[in-house]
């Protein structure tokens, strides 16, 4: 029951952090979503109030994407097809999501996977490492990308870099 | 007598031969039609009502008291009620359906079917673009006999060939009554050829009227009589005949016609539309309805009156509907995109023979987004008027270019090769090859970044350069003001196109590596490895130029820009896709570290001009480009939907007299803020740390602390030296820590 609870918290969470972007001030670039390791993130300055907005996720604070109803239905019509043995149709289904929502690194697995069953290793791979400059401060969608790295590395024989990539992803998202 | 009985025999024969050869040949050969990218509608999709209506009148859907004929729309408060008309994709062939589109003024809020079921999303049918058709210029759109609506075989009947039933081809008691009415009327009422003939000469594009001419018609369209039914020769008529002229191009066929007309599907035309064309078909050019409207709708007038005449319609009928304007679309569908267009055929004609595009009946689905189009053709337009208005004493108007893509996809979305946007001619945007200028600093800079001994926030000396070339030559560049800015950091030499600055460090990390990073992101040709290249002596095309800056744009990975999507057989079949493909060509981090700073470009630097037509909030990052003498006025810059790169000059290398930023920095200003694009948000990656320096001299501060202060983003294991008593306490003297903290809160409380 806890977990339940815990797990619907987290969800919840995730879904408003990823949902809603802050409006940027005039000219600002956007700011930064997490500095992590050895980075020394600028102290707050004291008695000087940063106006940080309500949605906009705490520095550091991880996130999980999560796909819009367009794209979910238009993943679900993918994965039929491909099921079917129709991969060029779920990529072309799948790029119509893409269209959509061009940031989501899940859109970028699953048209990966599309491809590493059409034997498109290398396609795999690119679109696996496209999906993790996307899906920074999502230790889940890293963890799916560096599996996708993997699996299209072990698919072309090189062994050692898929082990590599396969480590990856477990130190983020154990198994 | 016998041999002459023979011979005319044989002669016989032969045109029969010659002509059901053609009849039947004839069925097979279609232009391709190209289609542009069909509208995604799903709730959350930012479409105000008014675009959404505009899109369905692009489409020209028209709206109706009840939706119920594919093609009508009803608006009843924020509701659209939309009766879809089937469409094929290239993916899937749908069937008309009605969806009710709810529309709040912050998008579509919903989309439901018939049964009231969510839709979670649904395109709207594609826009037919073009054709690609033969150098004798036939285009046609070949219609069933389902897709005709039936008024219109009525009214050619009764307008052209009362006897269309009931003769053999010919009928010589029409021929000459009609001889008699033009004699009586003095002027062409009727004409005499039956169907079948004028059929017959339009196959054999003679319409010069001899008496022999008019023998061997005669006795072809008695052969075709004998051999095919009265409805396959109507089919074949409706689908032949000649019913207009665009540049060198044949308008043919109703179905085209259609189209080309009124903008919609043949079964949608209602009694006064069919009635104009049934009255364009006795002469294209003279009752043209857009060059001569009160002779077509005279003509029109007189077919309803026909029709009624003949019980087709009751006079009623004709009567409303004679009442009715012409209707006609003040744009031809297709005045086409010639420039896009031109772009699909390149790249088709890789796979395909002429032939195949031109006879085929290929379906091309494309990238081409119409909105975008229009409001790139608008936005140069508008802004080469104004400039040259400015250059009073110029021989002739500017030219310019424009090549808009969705970055992620690397869909090429807009087109313009020139100012004439209608005229199939030389298209700048894939064939003018000019002078990069400051367009090749970013990749200059991103090979620095790439080396590890740069940031950011690293201090450069922008001070003079001489290098010694072969035989005592010397190049001396100067920066554009003929100033030199000595110790500056990157992010401020980029954004200002410091010309002295870029080169030291061009030269620091080797032309080779510099001429490498090009050719990563797409430059076709390695470039000749002199230093001048350094500041943009490097030849690209418009459309070259948004390859090399897709790449930036899509945070270091490289797609080939695409205009086609796929082409499907005429039955259907996938014959070709071309599918979204990404190749990693520089590291996340790096480039996004340069995003960063092609952002201050646009806020502090020579994109700064853009800011006055940009929406407030937009984030957008950019370079502008000037080659030397100002022959070439560049800029290039993206935001997170959108990547536009913008080329203005003469098309005979003559100085403009405008830098990037004065030339074709508004026209891209204009062009971004048309299109309703995101800001740019790439997310921060996970090796990137944002800090803040002073913008003249480099030093980190805290924000706040310094006047002059710029956000730029370095590895997180880049060392920054801080500005004395304005700094990151990174040293741990707990006193001056303390005294800076104080000192920065006092600061605050100024605020």
């Amino acid at each position: 029951m806890h977990t339940r609870l815990l797990t619907l918290i987290l969800i919840a969470a995730g879904l408003s952090a990823c949902a809603t972007r802050a409006a940027l001030p005039p000219g600002a670039p956007p700011s930064a979503e997490s500095p992590t390791g050895t980075a020394q993130p600028e102290p707050p300055i004291p008695g000087q109030a940063v106006p940080a907005p309500p949605e906009q996720p705490a520095p550091g604070a991880p996130r999980q994407f999560h796909l819009g109803p367009a794209a979910s239905a238009l993943v679900t019509q993918a994965r039929t097809q491909a099921g079917g043995g129709e991969y060029g149709q779920a990529a072309a289904t799948l790029e119509r999501a893409l269209r959509i929502e061009p940031g989501n690194p899940l859109l970028w697995i699953e048209l990966g996977r599309v491809r590493l069953s059409e034997n498109n290793a290398a396609q795999a791979e690119a679109m696996g490492r496209k999906a993790l400059a996307l899906a920074t401060a999502d230790a889940g969608a890293q963890a799916a990308a560096w599996h996708l790295i993997a699996d299209s590395l072990h698919s072309r024989g090189r062994d050692p870099e898929a082990a590599e990539a396969e480590g990856r992803a477990g130190a983020l998202a154990p198994r | 007598m016998g041999l002459a009985a023979l011979g005319g025999t044989l002669y016989v024969l032969y045109l029969d031969r010659l002509v059901t050869r053609q009849f039947e040949g004839r069925r097979w050969t279609l232009p391709a039609q190209v289609f542009a990218a069909p509208l995604e509608l799903y709730t959350g999709l930012a479409l105000s009502p008014a675009q959404l209506e505009e899109e369905l009148q692009r489409l020209h859907y028209r709206r109706a008291e009840r939706p119920e004929r594919p093609g009508t729309y009803r608006v009843a408060g924020a509701r659209f009620d939309v009766a879809l008309r089937p469409a094929r994709f290239a993916d899937e062939t749908r069937n008309a359906q009605l969806l009710s589109i709810g529309a709040g003024s912050q998008g579509l809020e919903s989309l439901r079917d018939s049964a009231g079921r969510d839709v979670p999303v649904l395109r709207l049918e594609p826009l037919l673009i073009g054709s690609i058709f033969p150098i004798h210029g036939e285009d046609r759109i070949v219609v069933t006999p389902q897709e005709v609506p039936t008024l219109l075989p009525a009214a050619l009947k009764a307008v052209e060939d009362r006897k269309f039933d009931s003769h053999h081809g010919v009928d010589p008691i029409a021929m000459l009554r009609a001889l008699w009415v033009d004699v009586r009327a003095r002027q062409i009422e009727q004409g005499g050829s039956t169907l079948t003939q004028q059929l017959v000469r339009s196959y054999f594009l003679s319409s010069r009227q001899t008496l022999s001419r008019k023998v061997r018609e005669a006795i072809m369209a008695m052969a075709l009589d004998a051999h095919f039914t009265k409805a396959d020769l109507m089919n074949a008529y409706i689908n032949e005949i000649f019913l207009g002229q665009d540049g060198d191009r044949a308008i043919h066929g109703f179905g085209l016609a259609s189209q080309f007309y009124f903008g919609k599907p043949l079964a949608e035309l209602d009694l006064s539309e069919v009635a104009l064309l049934v009255a364009v078909v006795r002469g294209p050019s003279y009752y043209d309805p857009r060059r001569h409207p009160e002779r077509a709708r005279a003509r029109r007038d007189l077919v309803l009156k026909i029709m009624a005449d003949q019980g087709i319609v009751t006079a009623r009928e004709a009567s409303a509907a004679a009442h009715q304007a012409l209707g006609v679309s003040s744009r031809p569908a297709g005045a086409y995109y010639p420039a896009y267009l031109d772009f699909v055929r390149r790249t088709l004609r890789r796979d395909y023979h002429d032939q195949d595009l031109t006879e085929a009946g290929l379906r091309i689905y494309t990238s081409l987004e119409p909105r975008a189009q229009e409001q790139a053709e608008q936005a140069l337009e508008h802004e080469l008027t104004r400039l040259d208005r400015q250059r009073k004493h110029a021989q002739e108007p500017l030219e310019g270019a424009i090549v808009v893509t969705s970055p992620q996809s690397g869909d090429v979305i807009a087109i313009v090769g020139g100012r004439n946007v209608g005229y199939d001619g030389f298209d700048r945007a894939l064939d003018a090859h000019r002078s990069m200028g400051s367009l090749v600093k970013p990749f200059i800079y991103l090979t620095a970044l790439e080396s590890g001994h740069y940031n950011a926030a690293t201090v450069v000396q922008d001070a003079p350069i001489d290098v010694a070339l072969a035989k005592d030559k010397h190049w001396r560049p100067e920066n554009f003001t003929h100033q030199t800015y000595g110790p500056v950091p990157v992010v401020r030499a980029l954004a200002e196109s410091l010309n002295l600055a870029t080169v030291g460090v061009g030269l620091d990390v080797g032309l080779p590596k510099v001429g490498e990073m090009l050719q990563r992101f797409g430059l076709p040709q390695p470039p000749a490895q002199v230093p001048a290249m350094l500041l943009g002596a490097v030849e690209v095309t418009p459309l070259e130029a948004a390859q090399l800056f897709n790449g930036l744009a899509n945070g270091g990975f490289r797609n080939p820009l695409r205009a086609v999507r796929a082409v499907i057989s005429s039955d259907g079949k996938p014959l070709k896709a071309f599918p979204l493909e990404v190749t990693p060509v520089a590291s996340p981090d790096v480039v996004y570290q340069l995003d960063r700073m092609l952002v201050q470009v646009m806020e502090r630097g020579t994109g700064r001009p853009a800011r006055a037509l940009l929406p407030a909030n937009l984030v957008v990052a950019g370079k502008s480009g000037t080659s030397s003498e100002f022959r070439d006025s560049w800029f290039a810059g993206f935001s997170g939907s959108h990547l536009a790169v913008v080329w203005v000059g003469y098309d005979d290398d003559e100085p403009t007299g405008f830098t990037g930023s004065a030339g074709a920095l508004p026209v891209w200003a204009r062009v971004m803020a048309g299109l309703g694009t995101d800001s740019w948000d790439a997310s921060m990656p996970d090796n990137v740390v944002e800090v803040h320096i002073e913008y003249p001299t480099g030093l980190r501060v805290v924000p706040g602390c310094a006047e002059d202060i710029v956000a730029i983003a370095v590895p997180t294991d880049a060392a920054l030296p801080s500005k004395p008593g304005c700094g990151f306490p990174d040293s741990a003297n707990p006193l001056t820590t303390i005294l800076d903290r104080a000192q920065r809160w006092l600061r605050g409380l100024g605020h």
